[in-house]
């Protein structure tokens, strides 16, 4: 395993073949020199032997053949597939082997790249091309061929194995741990040495940045200068690892990693509250929080026991994305992007895959199937959660955090609380074996509603074409057309997959339902009424059934809905609006209910509930943003319609909460013409009603009119886009107990009539959950013992915040794939599975997001380990051991050190996936230790320093440079924790790209503590993150970074020169080296450079500042006004003891100092 | 002749040397090349990224560390593109970018036949399998609200342009109109991303860092790419512009756009603090400079190389930016062209103004947002203050660029994210109406380098509803402005994810013959 150093001179003699062997041997010379940066393309081996698959020959295949030859289907070329062996090798009939074992001349791929004539030289671009390979990558797949065209699956692939540490001869008293020993041997191989220690004030500036993300103070560099006992480092490592400013460093990179944000990021892109998940993360690091544990928290917190709220607040994971509440939003889309943009965010920081790809098509390179992006995107499509925010901070799922006083008494209700629901979640797990032993025992079976007088039966199951089937029994007719605008079928399973109106829609039932005043009448059925953002108050209104005659006052009857209130007409005649919607308001307010559930409180006020409002700045008046206008009417007013109102009408008192879910709506009338004679039942039991009229008596309500689902037609507004199911109109009045058993018994009983290997998973469930509902004697009993608690949960958590978490629901987890990624161009339904090519998730386990935390940190996952510890390496070094840290994939780098990665792997998942332990062994590594100082041959061999010939030196990140820039001037707070905070910015940079009405509209800067708190509590806002970072490739935490970019533009130093922020600090670093620094300029120039650099300055940057000085004094005493107006940069008060010229002066030698290259640089 | 030292991309551009720029400029210019040879010799040893934005060679001489940040080869630059795929016909563009969606059907998209069916229903059929937006998808009506103005033929071309746009109609010989461009998204957010970054999810580049990353800069003073906000006006219904959309993706972060603001500071922290003078930067800088020369000679580490040149730049940015906003020496002839609203920073026509300033100096791609096209109602009031916002304004810089010979090689775009319903949001009144996001046509126009003038290209049905005759979907439209640039848009990649990204994305898009000249 650790042999991975060829001999380079058996390399060069042994070739033969096409090329002449001195210019395969030159060739070959050439590629072993530039393998001397080891690790990306172009940088192939060709060692004569052994050539190493997933390191040599899988990169040139995968980026010069797989576009055509690789597992999309959609893109494959004359049958023929080279990433995987099998079907490689395989004969294609009427096609020349590709491959031939053993002989490259025999094997058309080799002939095919060697190929003089252009149209059949391969590779080709897709539009025909010949893009030649080079030389070198011919010369290795020739070779590779020779020695017998082995394939091995793609490295990341394959579970990590501890590989031997290298034994090297050269060098030992170098190596410190075992990471050295990698290095060094790679190094050998190279013919590179590496460098000696960093002295030791580079070493403590170095690791105390990169473990607490700042500096050590001068005192801590004496002492640690001072300490010669061998143990100095480690003793300063462990010190530093303890230090609350070590969970706050990891963090910050944490945020990019989860792309957390302070706002949702589109349209409004008002604020969110989620701030205490930050607050976990801080905990979490430093109270090293076991990785399975930490992973398995943020992936389904909500379905982990719980002791605290901590697993439950770390959920909020799931839903950091982006989100949306613009108007014309198709709730649909914008369902599909959410999950879409959550398993693209999981890929990249759990996976280390670009799963994103396979959501048009299979993946071009990896073996990523479009099915198994939809399938992993499945687990996170079933939070209770509607997929628009209201414009809302917090949006269901959320948890009221209890204040520290009440935490104690919380917690301890909150883990009997999940005792219990770990009960239930027993209960569901056995639920098939005791549906079986139910139905077996004969008991209490579930009981069909009489068909008796059943007129209409509308399934909705027909999954498409243009015909609705009446499956009343002998039903006439028994099939109703739809029109030419079709609806949408099969978007979300109820009992199954279901029926959607679109705005054009009709379906248009004939004479179906035409009753008469004194006939009995019942109808109804499931449906889930729409709510999107645009809708008037968030919900349809409209006619659910109607037979009714819009041109004939109104006569008819129909079942109809507003504003979640239901209301059941029946007419001989009434003014326009028949309905008599506008009364039922006027009459009394109507109760409206937050469709809440655990754990979102279901107190939740207006003021929790509503956007902020955008703050006011206290400015000089200047014009107001104008609100947009509300709709306007429709029409102007038209004359009052005088037709008397001869009817029925009874409506429910309370509203229905308009939370995306399926209810099933009945009414039933007894033929009476008395409104008493009307009963309305939502899921199957009677509800509270109004009597709005009860004029009818014996007139008729008989009309042609067609009866129609959704419409009043032709001019009456339709129930908007409503699903529907299971719709049912009987001539006869239910019984209570018939109407009790109609939305779930009847059917229930329907599937049990059939053995239940018959039986689908939509049916599973139903009787499932119809079981554990209603027969199952604990089930109920733990459920409402579970309501107590939630009480008691709530009154616990009176007045605390507000964070957004997952909430997992107990259905089915699902998704579609879609064709091209269109959310309305669904094809095959599949339920969330991990991808197919990797250990699958253990037999008998629910698919649900706990399986996918379980499995991402399973000891079987090839991923998880190695890519979680190479970004330590790529945080602590600058560059991972694979360059990709977002890509293992067969198209991502391949490792530097692919033992040291698998090593690091291996120890990171033995230790318990410690990661200060970890942090540990890679600090105290002889590699990170190493001065940063190059020679030209370093940066000849290796200009990137993969191999690590020389220390890691590289820029800061934004945060980290504005936290030293505060704490050098001793401005920086060190408060942890708490909701964002606004510190400096430059007017209008959120207020130019906003929409008015967001509550970030206005940017209204804090003052005071605010001010000076560490970078990572800075607000951040997705449409216009802090400036003065963005500008150093702080990412927008749009979508997940994994790895920031590292330039350098002008726009940085502007940034350091004039952003108050720094003016401020480099203000506040002149006052204190004046103070403490002692009078003479040197001394001062010495405690700035202590301050900053770790170390005394050179004698030629003394001399330079010094002469710096004495120009600026002399420019600020010409000057006093300038030298005031410069001191006076910032809300802290300049110390008025200091004059004003020196001050400034010693502003200026701080600014030179904040700005310099060491400075910046870690 | 003599071209710009920084502008690889043209055999034959014209002298910039003779161009109608700053002499300060030129100086600047000519020093450059002298120190661009001094980084040629020893580019292997320099920090390419931090020069990039100063000197926009990145995409020819391979981008050491900027690429790397991304993981890639360092030749990844170069294989992509060696260079231009065509000779170019324009060198920069000019974004005028209609945020909101402008309706058609009231400016250039005339359909006459619409008056004698005012507040008919618009035939389902002709509707079809549509899905509308979450704002209409609920009337029960469809009622079709012809323009409430009347429009007037123009030019030789006879184009007909509604009242609302009596500048435009002064210059349709010179335009491209495109009355068949059309879209996959309706509603704002993913429309407008798709427009700027051929995507409708977050978090890919777009067209302008495109072009930076693959032409470069011309000028060493100035960013290659500025984006301006045009003031709100808080009559109109300003849906918002994020700064994604002028992000630069998974492209290295110099390459996204910088935007020139119109109150304050013109660029972020381009203002030295009070109490600090040009001289005293300058004496900062000298100092900094100095230490950093001995850092880089003790560590030998190349990007300290990078942040001397950085600091050069950002001094240099602080001359040349306020020159660039000083309009105090514009001839009144400039006045009488743009109107006195040109004389108010952030106005459009301020911005179309700086545009123009931007061009002469080098600027690769400049985009102006203005918005508030997202007309739902009160379609007869806020229109014709749009429009006065903007028509005289668009006129006088393609006039201004004529006359100044830069509109040979400046193409200027004119487009919103999508067009506006026939039928009538809300009530329809003869005096009033309003109109929802429609994905299907929307009229768009560019003109100058590259473009064909004086045509009109795609037709839509009598309802301006579907397009019957050459479509142009977004991917096409961005693969013959690339085209136009001298890019050929299948081969203009960027290695990302393992996949060569593009700017047209994954579905196969064409260039439109028709439109180009």
């Amino acid at each position: 395993m650790a042999a991975i150093i060829a001999n380079p001179s058996t390399a060069m003699l042994k070739v033969s073949g096409r090329p002449g062997p001195t210019t395969l041997a030159i060739l070959l010379a050439g590629v072993l020199l530039g393998s001397a940066v080891g690790c990306h393309h172009g940088s192939t081996r060709v060692a004569g032997k052994h050539l190493d698959f997933n390191q040599d020959v899988q990169p040139i295949l995968a980026s010069r053949c797989f576009a055509c030859h690789g597992p999309d289907p959609e893109m494959r070329k004359a049958g023929l597939r080279l990433d995987l062996e099998e079907a490689a090798l395989r004969k294609r009939p009427g096609h020349p082997d590709a491959i031939v074992p053993g002989h490259p001349d025999q094997s058309e791929l080799i002939k095919r790249i060697e190929s003089t004539d252009p149209h059949h030289l391969m590779p080709q671009s897709p539009l025909g091309e010949a893009k030649p390979m080079t030389a070198d990558e011919i010369a290795v797949l020739r070779e590779w061929v020779k020695e017998g065209a082995v394939y091995r699956p793609h490295w990341a692939f394959e579970k990590p194995a501890r590989p031997a540490v290298p034994a090297v001869a050269q060098g030992h008293d170098w190596a410190r741990t075992p990471i050295d020993s990698f290095i060094l041997a790679r190094l050998n191989k190279e013919g590179l040495q590496p460098s000696a220690e960093a002295d030791k004030a580079t070493l403590i500036r170095r690791v105390t940045l990169d473990l607490t993300g700042l500096l050590p103070t001068p005192e801590e560099v004496r002492a640690f200068v001072k300490d010669t006992s061998p143990q100095a480092y480690e003793h300063l490592v462990d010190g530093l690892l303890a230090r609350p400013t070590y969970g706050e460093q990891r963090t910050r990179y944490w945020l990019d990693y989860a792309r957390y944000s302070d706002t949702y990021g589109l349209h409004f892109d008002n604020s969110r509250d989620i701030w205490p998940y930050r607050d976990y993360l801080i905990r979490s690091f430093n109270s090293n929080k076991p990785f399975d544990q930490f992973a398995k928290e943020q992936i389904a917190g909500d379905l982990l026991p719980a002791k605290n709220l901590d697993p439950l607040i770390a959920s909020g994971y799931v839903r950091l994305g982006l989100s949306s509440n613009e108007g014309g939003t198709i709730p649909e889309e914008l369902r599909t992007n959410i999950s879409r943009e959550r398993t693209e965010a999981f890929g990249a920081t759990f996976m280390g895959l670009t799963v994103g790809c396979a959501v048009c098509h299979d993946h071009k390179f990896d073996p990523t199937t479009q099915k198994d992006f939809y399938a992993l995107s499945a687990f996170f499509n079933n939070i209770e959660e509607k997929p628009f925010n209201d414009d809302r901070p917090v949006w269901t799922p959320v948890v009221r955090i209890p204040k520290a006083q009440n935490q104690e008494a919380y917690d301890k209700v909150l883990a009997k609380r999940s005792e219990l629901e770990t009960q239930l979640r027993d209960l569901r797990h056995q639920e098939r074996g005791l549906v079986e032993r139910w139905l077996a025992s004969g008991q209490s079976r579930p009981q069909p509603v009489a068909t008796d007088k059943l007129v209409l039966r509308l399934r909705l199951d027909e999954g498409g074409g243009g015909v609705l089937k009446n499956s009343a029994p002998n039903a006439n007719p028994a099939s109703f057309p739809i029109g030419t605008s079709k609806p949408e079928w099969g978007e979300t399973p109820w009992l199954w997959p279901d029926f959607r109106m679109q705005t054009s829609t009709r379906a248009i039932l004939g004479q179906t339902g035409d009753s008469e005043w004194n006939q009995p009448l019942a109808a109804g059925g499931w449906f889930m009424l729409r709510s999107a953002p645009n809708f008037k108050d968030n919900g349809a209104s409209g006619a659910l059934l109607s037979k009714m005659d819009t041109k004939q006052h109104n006569r008819g009857w129909d079942l109809s809905v507003a504003k979640g209130i239901i209301s059941v007409n029946l007419v001989n005649q009434s003014p326009k609006e028949g309905g008599g919607d506008k009364k039922v308001q006027a009459k009394k307010p109507v109760q409206s209910k937050e469709p809440f559930r655990y754990p979102s409180p279901t107190d939740l006020s207006a003021k929790d509930l509503a956007p902020n409002k955008p703050p006011v700045k206290k400015e000089p008046p200047k014009k107001e943003a104008a609100k947009p206008k509300p709709p306007k009417p429709a029409t102007p007013e038209p004359a009052p319609d005088t037709t008397p109102l001869v009817a029925i009408k009874v409506t429910t008192v309370d509203r229905l909460p308009l939370d995306g879910e399926w209810k099933h709506i009945f009414f039933t009338y007894d033929g009476s013409g008395k409104a008493s004679g009307v009963k309305i039942f939502i899921n199957g039991a009677p509800v509270a009603t109004s009597v709005e009229s009860d004029t009818l008596t014996s007139s008729t309500i008989r009309t042609s009119a067609p009866m129609q689902l959704g419409w009043r037609y032709p001019d009456a507004t339709p129930a908007q886009e409503t699903r529907y199911q299971d719709i049912r109109l009987y001539g006869r009045a239910l019984s209570a107990d018939e109407t009790r058993r109609l939305p779930y018994e009847d059917y229930v009983a329907e599937v049990t009539g059939k053995p239940n290997s018959q039986w689908n998973e939509d049916q599973w469930h139903v009787v499932s959950e119809f079981y554990l509902h209603n027969r199952d004697s604990s089930f109920g009993a733990v459920e409402s013992h579970i309501a107590q608690l939630n009480k008691q949960l709530e009154k616990l958590s009176e007045g605390g915040d507000l964070t957004q978490v997952s909430w997992e629901k107990p259905s089915i987890a699902y998704a579609h794939i879609l064709t091209r990624g269109a959310y309305a161009a669904r094809a095959e339904r599949v339920e969330a599975n991990t991808p197919h090519f990797l250990p699958s998730v253990p037999k008998g386990e629910s698919h649900n997001r706990l399986a996918l935390a379980e499995w991402t940190v399973s000891p079987e996952n090839p991923l998880t380990a190695r890519v979680t510890v190479n970004r330590m390496w790529y945080e602590l070094f600058g560059t991972g051991l694979v360059e990709t840290t977002e890509d293992f994939g067969i198209m991502g780098q391949r490792p530097s050190h692919p033992e040291l990665l698998d090593w690091l792997a291996v120890e990171f998942r033995e230790s318990g996936w410690n990661i200060k332990h970890m942090y540990k062994l890679m600090v105290m590594s002889a590699a990170y230790r190493q001065s940063a100082r190059s020679t030209p041959v370093q940066l000849a061999k290796d200009p990137k320093n993969l191999l690590l010939s020389h220390g890691p030196r590289f820029r800061m990140d934004a945060e980290m440079l504005r936290d030293i820039a505060l704490q050098s001037g001793g401005l920086l707070g060190r408060k942890i924790g708490g909701p964002s905070v606004k510190p400096y910015q430059p007017p209008n940079v959120w207020e130019q790209v906003s929409y008015p009405t967001s509550d970030t509209v206005n940017y209204v800067q804090e003052h005071g503590d605010a001010l000076y708190r560490r970078s990572m509590y800075t607000y951040w806002k997705r449409m216009a993150s802090p400036p003065n970072m963005d500008a150093f490739d702080a990412p927008m935490r749009d979508v997940v970074c994994t790895r920031r970019q590292r330039t350098d533009t002008p726009l940085q130093a502007l940034v350091t020169m004039n952003d108050i922020q720094w003016v401020e600090a480099a203000r506040s670093l002149a006052e204190r080296v004046i103070q403490e620094g002692g009078r003479q300029p040197e001394q001062r120039i010495n405690l700035m450079s202590e301050i900053l650099l770790s170390r005394d300055p050179s004698p030629q940057t003394q001399a330079i500042l010094e002469n710096s000085f004495a120009q600026m004094r002399q420019h600020y005493t010409a000057d006093p006004k300038a030298a005031r107006e410069l001191i006076d940069v910032g809300e802290k008060k300049p110390n008025g003891a200091i004059p004003a010229p020196e001050l400034a002066a010693w502003t200026m030698v701080a600014t030179e100092m904040l700005n310099l290259d060491e400075t910046v640089t870690k | 002749m003599k071209q710009h030292p920084n502008c690889t991309d043209c055999e034959q551009g014209p002298d910039v040397m003779n161009m109608p720029v700053p002499t300060e400029l030129k100086r600047e210019w000519a020093a450059i090349e002298t120190r661009r040879q001094f980084l040629g010799r020893s580019g292997k040893v320099l920090g390419w990224a931090g020069l990039a934005s100063l000197l926009g060679e990145t995409a020819f001489i391979g981008d050491a560390r900027g690429a790397d940040a991304k993981g890639q080869p360092a030749k990844q630059a170069r294989d992509g593109f060696a260079s231009p795929h065509f000779a170019p016909k324009a060198k920069r563009a000019i974004y005028l970018f209609m945020s909101g969606g402008p309706p058609q059907i009231d400016l250039l998209d005339y359909k006459p036949n619409l008056a004698a069916l005012y507040d008919k229903d618009i035939p389902a059929s002709v509707r079809g399998a549509q899905q509308l937006t979450g704002m209409t998808s609920g009337q029960a009506r469809f009622p079709i609200a012809p323009s409430h103005w009347a429009f007037k033929q123009y030019g030789n071309t006879g184009t007909w342009v509604s009242d609302l746009l009596p500048y435009t109609g002064k210059m349709v010989d010179d335009l491209t109109i495109i009355k068949s461009t059309n879209t996959d998204a309706i509603n704002h957010e993913p429309a407008i991303m798709l427009m700027n970054t051929g995507n409708m999810n977050a978090g890919k580049p777009c067209l302008g860092s495109w072009l930076s990353f693959g032409l470069g800069s011309m000028n060493d003073n100035l960013p290659t790419f500025m984006v301006l906000q045009t003031k709100v006006n808080p009559k109109e219904n300003n849906q918002p512009v994020s700064s994604r959309l002028w992000g630069s993706g998974y492209l290295p972060s110099q390459y996204a756009g910088v935007g020139l603001r119109s109150s304050g500071e013109p660029v972020l922290y381009l203002t030295d603090p009070n109490g600090v003078d040009r001289e005293v930067r300058r004496k900062m800088l000298d100092a900094v400079e100095q230490i950093n020369q001995q850092t880089l000679a003790e560590l030998g580490d190349p990007e300290t190389n990078a942040r001397i040149a950085q600091y050069e730049m950002a001094y240099r940015m602080q001359m040349s930016v306020p020159e660039l906003v000083d309009l105090s020496k514009e001839p009144q002839s400039t006045w009488d062209l743009y109107g006195e609203d040109a004389k108010e920073p952030g106005s459009f026509a301020y911005n179309c103004l700086l545009a123009r300033r931007m061009a002469e100096r080098g600027v690769r791609f400049t985009q102006i947002y203005k918005r508030g096209w997202d007309v739902h109602d009160n379609v007869t009031v806020t229109l014709p203050t749009l429009c006065a916002e903007t028509d005289r304004a668009c006129y006088a810089l393609v006039t201004d660029l004529k006359r100044r010979g830069l509109l040979d090689d400046t193409l200027v775009i004119w487009a919103g994210e999508f067009g506006r319903t026939v039928y009538s949001q809300g009530g329809l009144t003869p005096q009033n109406y309003g109109r929802d996001h429609h994905p299907r046509c929307f009229t768009t126009w560019m003109t100058g380098g590259g473009a064909r003038p004086g045509v009109t290209y795609g037709e839509t049905d009598e309802y301006s509803y579907n397009v019957v005759k050459d479509p142009v979907p977004v991917r096409d439209f961005n693969a013959t402005v690339l085209r136009c640039l001298g890019f050929d848009h299948n081969k203009f990649t960027y290695k990302f994810q393992g996949l060569e990204q593009k700017l047209t994305g994954p579905a196969p898009a064409s260039v439109v013959e028709g439109l180009l000249a």
